[in-house]
């Protein structure tokens, strides 16, 4: 049977979507229903002083309204720091203070405004510089008291650094010698918003036994389960966590946040679901955002090009809350060479705590920051050098055998090939004509490029479970517990099986709901790792199911099994194709002409976990933080105006290393879905905060996206060299398409307007600062 | 999601209207004139504002003229943005429309919502302030017709229970040569950093922004017409005139619009000396 793999294929819930058939958590039909809305924090950082509630109690259809005084409790999924109400003070604008449960949703709405809060405001940490300053306000005075849920978690006691990640290579004095020119940058990237097109969701009900039935808006429905369960001292069996399609969730939704608030409202009306959905501007800012960011970093390279050392501090502006924060310290740390190889090499990467909205997993877990930074300092490097910052990235991409920052070595299979990436790139950007150029219309075309590299960080035993059950026609029902966030994971996972099974994806038939009562377990849908651990765990799935339909085919052929093979849902005696049998008379069993029957229901089954992973050395960051890496180049072509200082995108290219292409155009969809995003960043998305720490742009009207009408022409190619470990040789490429766009985009301005481009997003009135300045 | 009930009227003439909000007002109920919606709905919804009815006055036909007649371009306080621009009597006007919010909302908010309403900009008086304009307001007297300029300062001066029903703007000013930039922080729908309309009558150009400061204003027309200086330092002198009136805002910084103005007038002058 020819490949099915590579080909443009329809993802299995595109009729459903496009058709409005689709249901997501907030359309399911429970009843009976309560809802629940939020009371959010006017202040950045304040005392409460005192809530009243009794005029919202006596407000009309309340059932309940619930402060941190019913339910002290902390909250978090690598350090419990975190109450879901704010106990004792609020720690950033938009925090949830109090829930109001009603019989309607506008009653419960109605209710929470009559809740009156009185504050005692605090000085408030409104920046990075402020959080890390000599006798900072300190966000949480209990620092050191908290509980930790992963090992890989270092608090400094006494400051606002929760999580503090070191890395540390070669000889720095030796590397600084080496180096005829040595360059230093500072870079800042404020907070942004995840912008997933459905706002958070969470239900719950508590039945009458004690189970808890969580429905949810999750990437992570297991994780939910795990949480809820440690919070609330509920075990693991009794809590069921259900999760319907997601309308994106670009990491956002990867922690439980509205699904412990919904435990809580269900706990005080038990026997009736709770509805909890955010508002926009709830999801914008009360339920967590993008990281903020401020670096500095120190390169020297030799004449010939070469970086032979770099000194680098991070600082990630977590917000009020831990939450991921330390393992994003983890992931800049363990790639801040990016795809480079820098013998010698020092960084330092710490999670710090400001009164800002707290941040969580977003699209390219921290490497678009890293990116940021790493690649104006290599395009700064060929400035001082005078060379093409193309050659520059040439010169020091990493080959097979260097080592990363971990010191794990290179291999073209764990890494790809980041060259071939960027010769194709040279081509599509047409980079030898040179940049920038001056048009005939008094604008400047130009442009700039940047790498991209990411591996997975995942936990050492991310892993996932995979259950095939087959139906009476020989088709076959693939279950697991990847949720359908928007990429077609769950067609992937079909296309994989289709392959093995060597039989029509028309015949795979996906569950696309996860409900983690029936789905078999998988860590989390995030890291671009579905491809990864689903479609090995259903490959383990398919030889499983394989191994009993050949056995049992054997039987009724009446031949050993290995004189059998299969397609198109038919086993077959190779040497004489007319003996055969099809599936559908083997997955039920195998019925002889007497009626006798063998073998039950047939069941595949399949599991993976990563292997190898280990936790990185505190003090040199030497570990192993994932499987393997994805690259890629990447750059933007933009047309400037230099009166005015405006510009538009023209064009944007990415070349990845996908390993092996499973699906084309959905994977250039992906892509181009990353890269829209990714020059969102670059252009327009921030948070602003007043000196307060309020943030003033909480709605689509001034927090802008980039819109439809606005994008560039986007051009995607892949490079495919295999790795070799994954099925089909397929890498994760699911969030790579936004990393190295914002600094490319970057690159073509400080190319274009002849500025040093040190922050996003670049505004006409930041290039005209900038050119005003110099 | 509105969080409160409120009563929903929909009058079939002014007077029915009139009479409509003062019954609310004297049985101790806030009213609101109600046209698109779109701002009444999306600060209902964050309880920015809360009434107890709205009275709609769609169906009002003097709200809804959309007409050339007797020398002059009649709109209704009703009409929608995209029926204003699609009509396409006053080519500055639906420039100048077409450019507020995005396509989808144009169908949905009314000029009367955008000039009555409460958010600053009010980009669709930029064309009408500089252009012969008279307005009809429903008044405690009935019906009565002034400049548009008489009761719009930036914002319209209504008293309690009055209400915008139409423009009426003089055939002559049309189709007149025309200028209208939008600039915006850097998205290309978002509220202005400065949008400004303008015009060139006989010899004597007119113009009119918002988003410079806190309302819709007028530049001066002796220096913008001043003939004795030339226009690099007519604009100088302008923007040094206007230094209070401009503000710091989500948009942009204080310095940051006069540097942005400057490229707009100097590029308005150019466009009109070639026009000329």
């Amino acid at each position: 049977m020819e490949s099915q793999l590579g080909k443009d294929t329809v993802r299995k819930e595109a009729r459903d979507k496009v058709t409005g058939a689709a249901k997501y958590t907030n359309d399911l039909a429970d009843a009976p229903m309560r809802h629940a809305k939020l009371l959010t924090s006017s202040h950045a950082h304040a005392r409460i002083v005192a809530i009243d509630t009794s005029k919202a109690s006596a407000m009309p259809g309340v059932r309940s309204v619930i402060t941190a005084q019913d339910s002290h409790l902390l909250c978090g999924s690598m350090l419990r720091d975190r109450p879901p109400l704010a106990d004792g003070k609020v720690r950033y604008y938009g925090e949830p203070v109090a829930m109001v449960v009603a019989d309607e949703e506008q009653q419960a709405q109605a209710a929470a405004g009559k809740i009156q809060v009185t504050y005692e405001p605090l000085p408030v940490v409104n920046s990075i510089a402020e959080a890390i300053k000599a006798n900072p306000v300190i966000v949480h005075e209990q620092l050191m008291s908290y509980t930790k849920m992963e090992q890989e978690v270092y608090p400094l006691p006494g400051t606002n650094i929760c999580h503090r990640q070191k890395i540390s290579t070669g000889n720095l004095p030796k590397g600084w010698a080496d180096s005829e020119t040595v360059i230093e940058g500072s870079f800042t990237l404020p907070q942004s918003d995840h912008g997933a097109m459905e706002t958070r969701a969470a239900r719950c009900i508590i039945m009458p036994d004690g189970r808890v039935m969580i429905k949810s808006s999750s990437q992570a429905p297991y994780s939910v389960k795990e949480e809820i369960s440690a919070y609330f001292n509920i075990p693991a069996g009794k809590i069921i966590v259900q999760v319907p399609l997601v309308g994106g969730g670009f990491g956002g939704k990867t922690a439980a946040q509205l699904e412990v608030l919904a435990v809580i409202a269900a706990r005080a009306v038990q026997g009736q679901w709770i509805n909890l959905v955010n508002s926009r501007e709830e999801d914008l800012v009360s339920s967590p955002s993008h990281l903020g960011l401020a670096a500095t970093i120190k390169m020297g390279a030799a004449k010939d090009g070469k970086i032979m050392a770099a000194a680098m501090t991070f600082y990630i502006d977590s917000g009020a809350y831990a939450e991921i924060s330390p393992k994003l310290a983890k992931a800049i740390a363990v790639e801040c060479t990016g795809p480079y190889n820098i013998p010698n090499l020092q960084c330092d990467c710490c999670s710090v705590y400001t009164n800002h909205p707290y941040a969580i997993s977003f699209r390219g877990f921290g490497h678009e920051a890293l990116a940021f930074c790493l690649e104006r300092m290599v395009d700064k490097l060929a400035f001082a050098l005078n060379m093409d910052p193309f050659q520059v990235r040439l010169i020091n991409a990493v080959r097979p055998g260097d080592l990363k920052p971990t010191q794990e070595k290179t291999t073209l299979s764990n890494t790809g090939d980041i060259r071939q990436c960027l010769e194709k790139l040279r081509t599509l950007i047409n980079w030898d004509e040179g940049t920038p150029i001056k048009e005939a219309n008094n604008l400047i075309r130009a442009k700039g490029i940047a790498c991209l590299i990411k591996t997975s960080d995942t936990p050492t035993d991310a892993g996932a479970a995979v259950i095939l059950t087959f139906n009476s026609d020989g088709s076959i029902n693939l279950n697991c517990g990847a949720v359908e966030i928007g990429p077609a994971m769950k067609t992937t996972a079909a296309q994989i099986l289709a392959e093995r099974m060597k039989m029509s994806l028309e015949d795979i038939h996906v569950q696309l709901t996860v409900d983690t009562a029936s789905s078999p377990y998988y860590w989390k849908t995030v890291a671009s790792m579905t491809t990864y651990i689903i479609g090995r765990a259903v490959l383990n799935a398919a030889d499983d199911a394989l191994g009993q339909l050949l056995n049992l085919a054997a039987i009724a052929l009446h031949c050993p099994p290995e004189d059998l093979d299969f397609k198109d849902k038919i086993v077959f005696v190779k040497h004489d194709p007319t003996l055969y049998i099809a599936f559908k008379d083997l997955v039920k069993g195998y019925q002889f002409a007497n009626g006798n029957t063998i073998k039950g229901p047939l069941v595949g089954r399949g599991s993976f976990v990563m292997s190898r992973l280990r936790p990185l050395d505190e003090a040199t960051g030497k570990g192993k933080a994932g499987s393997s890496w994805t690259v890629g180049a990447q750059a933007v072509e933009i047309e400037y105006d230099p009166q005015q200082h405006t510009y538009r995108p023209l064009k944007a290219v990415t070349v990845i290393d996908a390993g092996k292409v499973l699906n084309p155009k959905t994977a250039k969809g992906v892509v181009m879905g990353g890269m829209c995003m990714g020059l969102g960043l670059g252009m327009n998305e921030e948070f602003v905060y007043d000196p307060y720490g309020i943030v003033a742009n909480t709605s689509f009207r001034t927090y802008k996206m980039l819109r439809y009408g606005e994008t560039p022409n986007y051009l995607v190619e892949f490079v495919e060299t295999p790795q070799i470990d994954a099925p089909y040789g397929a890498r994760g490429i699911g969030e790579h398409g936004i990393i190295a766009i914002p600094v490319a985009l970057a690159n073509a301005i400080a190319s274009a307007a002849q500025i040093d481009v040190n922050r996003l997003p670049i505004t006409p009135e930041y290039i005209w600062r900038e050119k005003t300045r110099a | 999601m509105i969080p409160f009930d409120f009563a929903y009227y929909r009058p079939e003439t002014v007077d029915e209207a009139w009479g409509c909000y003062f019954n609310l007002v004297s049985a101790n109920k806030k009213p609101l004139y109600y046209a698109g919606g779109t701002e009444i709905i999306s600060m209902a919804r964050v309880n920015s504002s809360v009434f107890d009815a709205v009275i709609d006055l769609k169906g009002i036909p003097a709200c809804h003229q959309l007409t050339l007649q007797d020398g002059a371009f009649i709109i209704g306080s009703g009409q929608t943005l995209t029926r204003i621009a699609e009509f396409g009597a006053y080519p500055l006007l639906s420039q100048t429309v077409k450019r507020i919010a995005d396509h989808t909302i144009q169908g949905q908010i009314t000029i009367g919502g955008n000039l009555a309403g409460t958010v600053k900009y009010r980009e669709a008086a930029l064309p009408l302030m500089i252009s012969n304009c008279r307005v009809k307001i429903m008044t405690r007297d009935g019906l009565l017709e002034m400049p548009f300029l008489q009761i719009f300062d930036g914002r319209l001066r209504l008293k309690e229970g009055e209400f915008l029903v139409s423009l009426t703007i003089d055939e002559n000013d049309l189709q007149l040569p025309y200028n209208h930039v939008k600039k915006t922080k850097m998205a290309k729908i978002d509220y202005p950093l400065i949008t400004l309309a303008a015009m060139k009558k006989g010899p004597e150009i007119k113009a009119a922004m918002t988003g410079y400061g806190d309302k819709p204003l007028l530049l001066p027309a002796d220096m913008l017409n001043n003939d004795s200086l030339p226009p690099a330092e007519r604009i100088t002198n302008m923007i040094k005139l206007l230094r209070d009136d401009c503000k710091s805002d989500l948009s942009g910084s204080k310095e940051y619009k006069e540097f942005v103005l400057q490229g707009i007038l100097e590029q308005l002058f150019k466009n009109f000396a070639e026009g000329s």
